[in-house]
């Protein structure tokens, strides 16, 4: 199932296999598991970004990759499909910032609406920390910026995913270099942007599914 | 990560012990094991060091070579990480078995040490846009006992503290620069490692975290944080590890007791590494390298 999230200038496109590829039966029998398994793909398109990325997947995007697959195994039912997998593949098709967060967001939407068994939905939030303040979503260049005007030029990167209605931090990471306190406020600032998308991604699966059903 | 297999009863084992806090090798949920650090080993690199933590052995080399800046950044010079996990440490890693873990390490060492506060990389700039040093460092993985990144962090903060630049002066004429290398080995400058961070994992299991895990524990975990800390108690990376998720008031209190134990470890490691500095030529070699 595909699902597309865009934001003001953030397209990202997501496509989990549904029922007409799988889940699908592990390649290699030597592979084989009693749970469920899942992969994760993440790409930015060549033409993405600022400057052009290459075709071939880069080790960003194989970290983004393995960041993502964190963030929304711990909410798919393995146990409810063994000896399968599934496949969650990303495209970037415009970065302008929060790539992951909408990634994230898109991709639990995606296996959601695929009619695979899921604990919760995964929200995506991210925040980029300059100084003492916090901007929620911050866009490329706000991602780009940092203060040139402080000397000790604190700052970074945090991005996490949230299971809300269970209440569960499934992915965490951060880059950059700032004070205890200020990481903590904006985890908890994170949390609370998770939980206020929260409704509004519900009401988009729930379109998804009745239009998707009207067709039949 | 090197995983082992556990029976249902085992893992049970460790967890009602560390909810009692007290671990199967009788310490508390904060205490790290025994290290085992020396540094200068290796006569061919500019900085090493060897670090045995219980089981996990592991050798980091430092080579600084001089290069063309990136021309993204033409004033600073750069640091770049590789791991590699020798088939040494567990038949795993034969062939390409260890390298999703040796990216893993490789990528949180270098996210870690990304932000320009942490090392003073404009000194390691000579001719700007023409001429920076270039530290590479070599982590390699020579045993497996569990918690590879923050050994190897240890272990890399242990080779920066040791690694020795020789010290070059450059004359410009007309459009030729022409540097003069030192001839004296002695005549080298060192880099200040005061502000780099030291990574600390911490394994949730069952209700409670622990630090470094070992590596039965590490199979019972099946979510971990990991940050890198700073002397002063900044944090310059984290992330969230493992096939698990984390109540939101767990990852505050993991963070808590991650910031106290990293500015600690990260207090100790250089007094013990200035203790070993003094020491000299007098000191002895007790590892495999003597």
């Amino acid at each position: 199932m595909k699902s597309v999230l865009r934001g003001v200038r953030v397209w990202v496109v997501v496509a989990a296999r549904n029922k007409r590829y799988g889940p699908r039966e592990v390649a290699r029998r030597e592979d084989v598991q009693m749970q469920g398994q899942v992969t994760c793909e993440f790409k930015f398109a060549p033409f993405s970004c600022h400057v052009r990325r290459q075709p071939v997947q880069d080790s960003q995007e194989k970290d983004l990759s393995t960041q993502l697959l964190e963030a929304i195994r711990p909410a798919i039912c393995l146990d409810k499909f063994p000896k399968l997998q599934v496949d969650v593949y990303v495209t970037v098709l415009e970065n302008d910032g929060s790539a992951l967060a909408a990634a994230i967001t898109c991709a639990s939407i995606a296996v959601a609406s695929a009619g695979i068994d899921m604990y919760d939905l995964v929200i995506g939030s991210s925040a980029k920390i300059l100084g003492e303040r916090i901007f929620v979503d911050p866009t490329n260049s706000e991602e780009n910026t940092c203060m040139d005007d402080d000397p000790a030029r604190v700052g970074g990167q945090l991005t996490i995913g949230l299971l809300p209605s269970l209440n569960q931090v499934s992915e965490l990471t951060f880059q950059g270099d700032i004070g205890f306190n200020v990481l903590s406020q904006a985890v908890q600032i994170c949390q609370d942007t998770c939980h206020k998308l929260y409704p509004v991604v519900q009401q988009t699966l729930e379109k998804i599914v009745k239009d998707k059903h009207k067709n039949i | 990560m090197a995983d082992i297999i556990l029976s249902e009863a085992e893992k049970i084992f460790i967890v009602h012990g560390i909810q009692d806090n007290f671990r199967e090798d009788g310490r508390s949920c904060d205490d790290y094991r025994q290290m085992e650090l020396e540094t200068g080993l290796i006569s061919n690199t500019s900085g090493s060091a060897r670090l045995r933590l219980a089981n996990t052995e592991i050798l980091v080399g430092i080579k600084v070579e001089l290069e063309e800046p990136k021309p993204e950044k033409p004033d600073t010079g750069r640091l770049e990480f590789f791991v590699d996990c020798s088939a040494n440490a567990t038949p795993e890693f034969e062939g390409r078995g260890g390298e999703d873990l040796a990216t893993e390490i490789m990528n949180f060492l270098s996210h870690s040490y990304s932000s320009e506060t942490v090392l003073d990389l404009k000194s390691l700039c000579l001719v700007p846009s023409k001429l920076c040093w270039v530290f590479y460092v070599d982590v390699l993985l020579l045993e497996c006992g569990g918690n590879l990144f923050d050994a190897a962090s240890i272990a890399v903060k242990a080779a920066l503290f040791n690694t020795k630049i020789p010290n070059v002066s450059i004359s410009q004429e007309s459009e030729d620069t022409e540097l003069n290398v030192s001839d004296d080995p002695y005549d080298v400058k060192r880099i200040d490692v005061s502000r780099t961070p030291c990574i600390i994992t911490l394994s949730k299991i069952g209700h409670c975290h622990v630090v470094d895990a070992s590596q039965k524990e590490e199979a019972c975990c099946l979510a971990r944080l990991m940050m890198a800390v700073t002397a002063e108690g900044n944090v310059t990376a984290m992330v969230k590890e493992g096939s698990g998720s984390l109540d939101p008031s767990s990852v505050s209190d993991m963070m808590q007791s991650g910031k106290k134990i990293g500015q600690e470890l990260n207090y100790k490691l250089l007094e013990k590494l200035k203790e070993e500095e003094q020491k000299g030529l007098k000191r002895q070699t007790v590892g495999f390298l003597r």
